[in-house]
């Protein structure tokens, strides 16, 4: 055997998973190029990021990122060099498979007769890069509408089938993205040639066809190394972060059958207020297929060409007949796109006709989120879905399951965090507020109130008070622990959807409401404002810091910190935590509050909210009372009707009337 | 310094000189002077004769007080809006916390001695003074007493 060939492994067999360098992403292009195609790739003009033909790497957008938001579309400076580190811009790959304009054929009359031939073009090969999820799926959903029914657009299908696809695995969402409610990314799973998952230095590369095969084992053999599985974990997670981060901004279940019950629904008039019919939604939608048809005749009028260009329905004459228009009110012909493109496209190809890529709010002149508008036209049947029912595991006064601590944390000099696992998994499903009695030999039981909830376990934040939490505190990675649970109901954070949410933690209080406030920034979107409040007696008492300044930072949350006194060396606030929101400027009308932290400071924070206008059936407490058992028969957690342990924590202010904080109780 | 338009509308668009008629509003500015402080000064010191009255317009202020074992402890910060050197026109007029501007600060200050003097003659303007001045230092003391039964500490009365 030749050297050259005992050094190259046998790329044939197995296709697996490859490193592709950053500097050797040009040999990607050149070998497509070499290829014959015309390789179509992301490139800023004008001010954004469009398709157009790119002949080499250097012509990608390294180092720029965008900012989306209803209306609104900004480039900005990434502090790397990533090359997709944005999301889709105003055009799409549409406009080289299906063109904005075509010649039809040319059409002639000699004396009686007419002639008429048709335009064959010869489309070139071309490639795509950087395709990612919703754009494959809305090439999907072009290939079920042109290709696939009776009749067939040949031009779009030339077209269609000569396209090499590398597509691009998003690692960065706009808030405009919703792929994820319409199962359409930011996974890429099938329909490409070369899937790439851009991490540090290079990308991860995958094949997914036979011409993709054809490429990583001829031309670009030299430039890849097999991937390892740090790359290989690295760009699953980058991936699950940006699904996580997009969450399920539309409910879409059962949408076809809600949406076409609402077409008398008042908000048609109200959305047709604001929409101009400018069609930018339809522009830039990737799956709008209506064109229309025009002649072009010279000035005798024996010869003509017919073009064929992109139209909209939102053209006051596209529905237009000698009699009138069918569709003559802006109403009639927004109601017509959102009807058909989330409903009626289902009857016809068997498919949503929207995949999630959130163009048409970006690059609506006015701003109209159509995920909004759908929500309110035909909201879901249980917008708020109720938390499971969890059947707590070792219910019974002498049962306890056992798990494992993984990892442990020290928040501060007298407070730790525990990773359990091996739990039962009912523990994973625990709902957010949601507490276990922890027990260990020799020590009685306590109620700890879970603050995280992870996929195989969870976390307790303990603060070492007394002889058991503190051996609570002392326990290292790999000892057990004894676990009952999980107990009690929930903070009640679907009353909150669609409202603004004030949460006031103090000192450990900030535990039980952790959970919550991973669920909404999961789920951003379906809330208002969201605004913490946390109080902590000094600046070394400070849980979570980290998770504090990403949750400001990153989810969209209004985090204002102060603590009860501090050295000079700190500049925050100093003050209790009523000062953070006593003469703030919100309106507590329209507000759901939870607190947590010790009685004296839920009490001083309810009558502040109550000030604020926050009604008391929608300010939530979590009540801490001495518990044995958590399960309701011992006896010893009673506030006046209620067990706190089965009956709560959670509790609004309505509920307990007078008795919360009442001497003696 | 500002001119009086100025200082008529930075006093308006504070809680405590907002919804005051504007001849009051007037009267005052007519004392006030705008006042930029570099981080690190030093407004007032525990104990001596407080000179000055501030209404805080933007940056914050610490009101710091020496605890012989621990140096300088931290008791309160002012947030914009929020007033400091009440004690100028309460007897016996001197400061009771050190007043430390810890980010660069923006502030309508009125020296403390023609406040006085104003506020003895001006009857209309006292009855209008002293409730908003009453309301800024009883928010003040009831923070002060959650502060100081100290909800947060470790051993309290835990047995657990």
């Amino acid at each position: 055997m030749l050297s050259s060939e005992l050094a190259r492994p046998d790329r044939t067999t197995t296709h697996g998973r490859w490193f592709l360098d950053r500097t050797r992403l040009d040999a990607l292009i050149v070998a497509l190029r070499a290829d014959g195609r015309t390789v179509i790739g992301p490139t800023v003009s004008d001010g954004a990021i469009v398709y157009e033909e790119i002949r080499s790497a250097a012509e990608l957008p390294a180092g720029v990122g965008d900012e989306q938001t209803p209306g609104r579309y900004r480039m900005t400076s990434r502090d790397d060099d990533r090359v997709f580190g944005y999301v889709v811009g105003p055009t799409s790959w549409k406009r080289w498979v299906f063109p904005p304009m075509i010649e039809l054929n040319s059409g002639k009359r000699v004396g009686h007769r007419v002639e008429f031939t048709p335009a064959r073009s010869t489309p070139e090969r071309l490639a795509f890069i950087g395709v990612r999820g919703c754009e494959l799926a809305a090439l999907g959903v072009q290939d079920k509408v042109l290709d696939a029914g009776q009749f067939r657009d040949a031009d779009y299908r030339a077209r269609r089938r000569s396209v090499f696809i590398v597509a691009v695995q998003c690692t960065t969402a706009a808030s405009t993205c919703f792929c994820t409610s319409m199962g359409t990314g930011p996974e890429v799973e099938r329909g490409f040639d070369i899937a790439l998952t851009e991490l540090d230095g290079g990308f991860l590369l995958e094949v997914g066809s036979p011409d993709g095969a054809a490429l990583v084992d001829g031309p670009l053999a030299t430039s890849l190394r097999p991937a390892s599985p740090v790359d290989v974990y690295t760009a699953a997670a980058d991936v699950a972060a940006t699904r996580a981060r997009i969450g399920d901004p539309l409910p879409t279940a059962g949408l076809h059958d809600r949406l076409l019950a609402q077409l008398d629904h008042p908000r048609w008039a109200q959305v047709a207020e604001r929409c101009i019919t400018c069609g930018n939604c339809t522009l830039a939608c990737p799956t709008c297929f209506c064109t229309s048809v025009t002649q072009k005749t010279d000035l005798e009028g024996h010869t003509a060409t017919s073009e064929r260009f992109w139209d909209s329905c939102f053209s006051p004459g596209f529905a237009r007949v000698a009699g009138g228009s069918f569709r003559s009110r802006p109403r009639d012909r927004y109601r017509q796109w959102l009807t058909h493109k989330f409903g009626t496209w289902w009857d016809q190809f068997g498919t949503s006709g929207c995949v999630g890529c959130g163009r048409c709010i970006t690059w609506c002149p006015v701003g109209i989120d159509v995920r909004e508008e759908l929500v309110a036209i035909a909201p879901p049947v249980s917008l708020t879905p109720e938390p499971q029912r969890v059947e707590p595991v070792a219910a019974s006064f002498d049962d306890f399951v056992v798990a494992q601590v993984v990892a442990t944390r020290q928040e501060t000099i007298d407070t730790v965090t525990l990773t359990l696992s091996g739990a039962d998994p009912a523990f994973s499903k625990g709902n957010l507020g949601q507490f276990a009695m922890v027990g260990l030999p020799g020590f009685p039981p306590l109620p700890i109130s879970i603050s995280r909830f992870t996929v195989d376990g969870i976390e307790l934040t303990i603060r070492g008070a007394g002889p058991a939490t503190k051996a609570m505190c002392a326990l290292k990675i790999g000892d057990q622990l004894g676990l009952r649970g999980p107990l009690g109901n929930n903070w009640p954070l679907d009353r909150a959807v669609g409202r603004d949410l004030v949460i006031v933690a103090g000192g450990i209080g900030l535990a039980p409401l952790r959970p919550v406030i991973h669920a909404l920034a999961a789920d951003r979107r379906r809330y208002g404002d969201v605004r913490l409040y946390y109080g902590a007696r000094t600046p070394a008492d400070i849980l979570y810091s980290e998770e504090l300044a990403r949750w400001h930072s990153r989810a969209g949350i209004e985090v204002h910190q102060t603590v009860d006194r501090a050295g000079p060396e700190w500049e925050g606030r100093v003050g209790v935590v009523t000062q953070l929101f006593d003469t703030a400027s919100w309106e507590g009308a329209n507000a759901v509050a939870f607190v947590c932290g010790p009685e004296r400071m839920m009490q001083a924070t309810s009558n502040t909210l109550a000030g604020r206008g926050v009604t008391p059936s929608r300010i939530f407490v979590t009540l801490e009372r001495h518990m044995e058992c958590g399960i309701g028969l011992c006896g010893h957690c009673q506030m006046g009707k209620y067990f706190v342990c089965r009956d709560g924590p959670v509790f609004s202010l309505a509920q307990l009337g007078d008795t919360f904080s009442r001497e003696g109780i | 310094m500002g001119d009086m338009a100025t200082l008529v509308a930075a006093l308006n668009a504070t809680w405590f000189g907002a919804g005051l008629p504007p001849e009051t509003q007037t009267r005052l500015a007519a004392l006030a002077r705008q006042e930029e402080t570099p981080a690190g000064t030093v407004l007032l010191t525990e104990g001596e004769v407080t000179e000055e009255f501030g209404i805080l317009l933007s940056g914050r202020i610490a009101l710091r007080t020496l605890v012989p074992e621990r140096g300088m402890v931290t008791i309160l910060t002012i947030e914009p809006g929020d007033i400091w050197g009440w004690s100028a026109i309460v007897p016996p007029f001197r400061s009771t916390s050190t007043v430390v501007a810890i980010e660069p600060v923006v502030s309508l200050v009125f020296e403390g001695a023609s406040l006085r003097i104003a506020l003895r003659e001006d009857c209309k303007l006292a009855s209008l003074l002293y409730p908003r001045m009453l309301q800024a230092v009883s928010r003040r003391l009831a923070a002060s007493r959650l502060q100081l039964l100290d909800l947060f500490a470790r051993d309290a009365t835990a047995t657990l």
